[in-house]
């Protein structure tokens, strides 16, 4: 039998899903975390044998009208799906909004149980909730709960057991009304909330009244602070980066590193018998590739730790209002900072998660420009160059963070100039949870899933990849072991590709094109194949080693043949340019419309190739000017130019058509 | 007046809200906030304030609180 979750926003619903299943949905403290409907069965230990259970996590909604896309998975779910059970998560620190939607669920028919959740909340409020005489007035059982304790589960779930197959009565019937008459609808509406109203009136007592200030909102004051707002945020993430990629991550990901080094050589020495050849493609080419990847992962991990900390704390909503303003300037608005935000960790839920912002074009725009902030899988890349090429120095990263910002903000003006932006009255609202404490537990359990998720990757995708371009570059066409890399399969179809990177790396180097293809696979891949690639570089980030080659004259430059400027610039071309497949596809379902979606890969090429190449050509003149090849150099320019006409013709056309919109309306 | 000029710390009954957005009304409305209703303007900033809807508090920005007119 199948148990819905339904309540408003933040109520507490993925917390009850992930206590009850033991799954690890991403939980927050904000509205609108959960943007799609996720199905688990119940833990076996928490209900008696019998029919097997599954939970159905749906996105929270206010009523059953819905606002937001993501709104309208939950109404349609319970309306068409027939779930056997509804459980309801109402927060018991807001009883008076959460009872609208209770109600309408109620006259549904679905039997339903009411968990009353946050009750660790309203205990320390010394709010005190009548549950029986709400249950009496409701109609159906109310349980006491608090979802992240696991207090009151399994009584929830006796009950909804108990409850399948009979028919829910409802306490409030709004009767015939005509949908289409607004009027109508609305004071039918209102007659629900005073039926809400009357009943709260019964069976809440409180002593602090919400409206009351409170220490959050002093909290708030600074934190949302005009002068203080962004610079608090900046120094937060700042701190994020820092902490998880020069401080706390590189010092475990050593220490890993090492443990698999002896691991690779362990596998050595089985294998050590066996042909030179197969040594050569399973030891320094598919495992040294994995591993390369793999030593990166304390970095993301301790990454995805500190931001499941942001997360659960109430900052983010915070961020938004604090962003706001900024984001109005160049026509998005706070909504879409919680999307940038995720997509730290990974791009595809980030995207995702504009779903929650309402006017499509803005929608769109978030979901297309999302991808310049580097995601988890690009750490690894980053590491990688500023380990390599500039002695682990920390600036790589947070000029990676920042270029990252600079050109959301730049392309989402472009965006709109493109698509034609009207100015039309644009309307904030966001709720503002309550603090709370972060739950370390949470953390640790959401770091831990998402890093099992990494290796899952590595050893699966990035394996496949790495054997796949270790195989290429060993044999050539008529799968004979080829002379030299450079004769092989893979020199021969990456080759075509590297004359596109020469512009911004100086050389014609087909294994840097074959590592910037990988990439959008998965961007990991990018250090995987460099590592399978450039023999002499499975070490990427024990800089310690990297320092020792470099004083013996070998340094990694030398292997990669290419300049500190050039790295710098092959670096950004990886992060901004398009990002993998499952991040692309995530855009498509976003944005639904074709046009969109080619329009966005386009302005990445174009972002990564022209921010690449500035990159290149300024760092290069500045630096040694005498190096920089004037053919390339033109040639870039040349096609940087003709992107540039491309984009004024498409304003021009733009603004075209916004004065023929403007003449007919006036 | 609109809640764009209310003081902070002062509860206000909702008179009207101001929008041909009829999903916004709506929206605002699953949220306790039409007219008739209380709100409390908990802090008021230069670009946005914090109000108190029933038991929950909103950020929202001035076009907003311009759009909500109170008593
Ligand atoms: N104090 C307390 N916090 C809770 C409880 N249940 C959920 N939360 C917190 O409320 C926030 C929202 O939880 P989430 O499960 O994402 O809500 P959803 O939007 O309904 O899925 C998170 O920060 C949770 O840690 C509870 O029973 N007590
Ligand atoms: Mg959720």
């Amino acid at each position: 039998m199948r148990i819905a979750l339904t309540g408003n926003p933040n109520s507490g619903k993925t917390t009850l899903y992930n206590a009850i299943t033991g799954k690890n949905e991403r939980v927050g403290n904000w509205a609108g975390v959960t943007v799609d409907k996720k199905e688990s069965p119940i833990k076996k230990s928490l209900y008696e044998a019998g029919e097997e259970l599954v939970a159905v996590d749906l996105p929270g909604a206010y009523s059953m009208s819905p606002f937001t896309s993501e709104e309208s998975v939950t109404s349609s779910y319970v309306k068409e799906d027939n779930p056997d059970v509804i459980i309801n998560i109402v927060d018991g620190t807001n009883l008076s909004r959460s009872l609208f939607f209770t109600t309408q669920l109620l006259e549904l028919g679905i039997p339903m149980v009411v968990a009353l959740n946050k009750s660790d909340v309203n205990e320390s409020k010394e709010t005190i909730i009548d549950a029986d005489t709400l249950s009496e007035k409701l109609g159906c059982p109310v349980i006491p709960t608090t979802s992240t304790t696991g207090e009151g589960h399994k009584e929830l779930i006796a009950k909804a057991v108990e409850l399948k197959g009979t028919s829910q009565k409802a306490p409030y019937i709004q009767g015939d009304v005509d949908l289409t008459d607004k009027a109508a609808v609305e004071a039918a509406d209102r007659k629900r909330f005073d039926f809400v109203n009357a009943i709260v009136k019964d069976v809440e007592t409180r002593k602090v009244l919400t409206k009351d200030k409170n220490f959050g909102d002093k909290l708030d004051n600074v934190l949302t602070n005009k002068w203080l707002g962004i610079p608090i945020f900046a120094v937060v993430m700042y701190l994020v980066f820092q902490i998880s990629q020069a401080w706390v991550g590189p010092f475990i990901a050593d220490t890993l590193v090492a443990w698999l080094e002896s691991f690779q050589g362990w596998v050595g020495d089985k294998v050590g018998d066996a042909s030179p050849l197969l040594y050569a493609l399973l030891i320094d080419g598919v495992i040294g590739g994995v591993i390369a990847v793999i030593g990166f992962l304390p970095l993301v991990m301790v990454m995805y730790f500190l931001i499941a900390l942001l997360e659960d704390c109430g900052y983010m909503s915070r961020v938004a209002v604090v962003l706001d303003p900024i984001f109005k300037k160049v026509g998005l608005s706070g909504k879409s900072v919680i999307p940038f935000v995720i997509t730290i960790g990974c791009a595809v839920p980030g995207i995702m998660a504009s779903r929650t912002i309402r006017n499509e074009r803005e929608r769109r725009a978030t979901a297309m420009i999302a991808p310049f902030m580097p995601c988890g899988a690009k750490v690894p890349v980053i590491a990688l160059f500023a380990g390599a090429f500039f002695d682990g120095a920390g600036w790589v990263s947070t000029v990676a963070y920042f270029v990252g910002i600079l050109l959301i903000f730049l392309s989402a003006l472009l965006v709109n100039k493109i698509a034609g932006y009207k100015a039309r009255k644009s309307f904030f609202i966001i709720e503002l949870p309550e603090y709370k404490a972060p739950s370390l537990l949470g953390a640790f359990k959401s770091m831990c899933s998402r890093g099992w998720a990494y290796i899952v990757k590595a050893a699966t995708i990035i394996l496949l990849c790495n054997t796949a371009v270790q195989i290429m570059q060993t044999f050539n066409w008529s799968f004979k072991e080829a002379a030299s890399a450079d004769e092989s399969i893979l020199a021969s179809i990456a080759g075509p590709f590297a004359y596109i990177l020469v512009p911004f790396v100086g050389v014609l180097s087909w294994e840097l094109a074959a590592a910037a293809i990988t990439g959008f696979i998965a961007k990991e891949n990018v250090v995987g194949t460099l590592a399978v690639c450039f023999v002499g570089l499975d070490n990427l980030i024990d800089t310690e080693e990297l320092a020792m080659m470099e004083g013996s004259g070998a340094e990694v430059a030398g292997v990669m043949a290419i300049t500190k400027v050039a790295a710098l610039a092959y670096m950004m071309f990886n992060l901004y340019s398009p990002p993998c497949f499952a991040a692309i596809g995530a855009m498509n379902s976003e944005m639904k419309s074709a046009k969109w979606i080619w329009g966005g890969i386009g302005l990445q090429l174009g972002v990564g190739f022209t921010v690449a190449y500035l990159v290149y050509t300024i760092g290069t003149l500045v630096t040694d000017a005498a190096s920089l090849a004037a053919g390339p150099a033109i040639a870039g320019l040349v096609a940087i130019v003709i992107m540039v006409a491309i984009v004024i013709a498409l304003i021009n056309n733009t603004n075209k058509q916004l004065k023929k919109e403007y003449a007919i309306s006036k | 007046m609109s809640l764009a000029e209310a003081l902070e710390g002062k509860d206000y009954i909702i008179e009207e809200i101001l929008t041909d957005d009829e999903e916004l009304n709506a929206f605002l409305f699953s949220l306790g906030c039409y007219s008739g209703e209380s709100i409390t303007v908990v802090a008021k900033r230069k670009k946005n304030l914090t109000v108190s809807i029933k038991d929950a508090r909103y950020n929202i920005d001035i076009q907003l609180a311009s759009a909500i007119i109170v008593r």
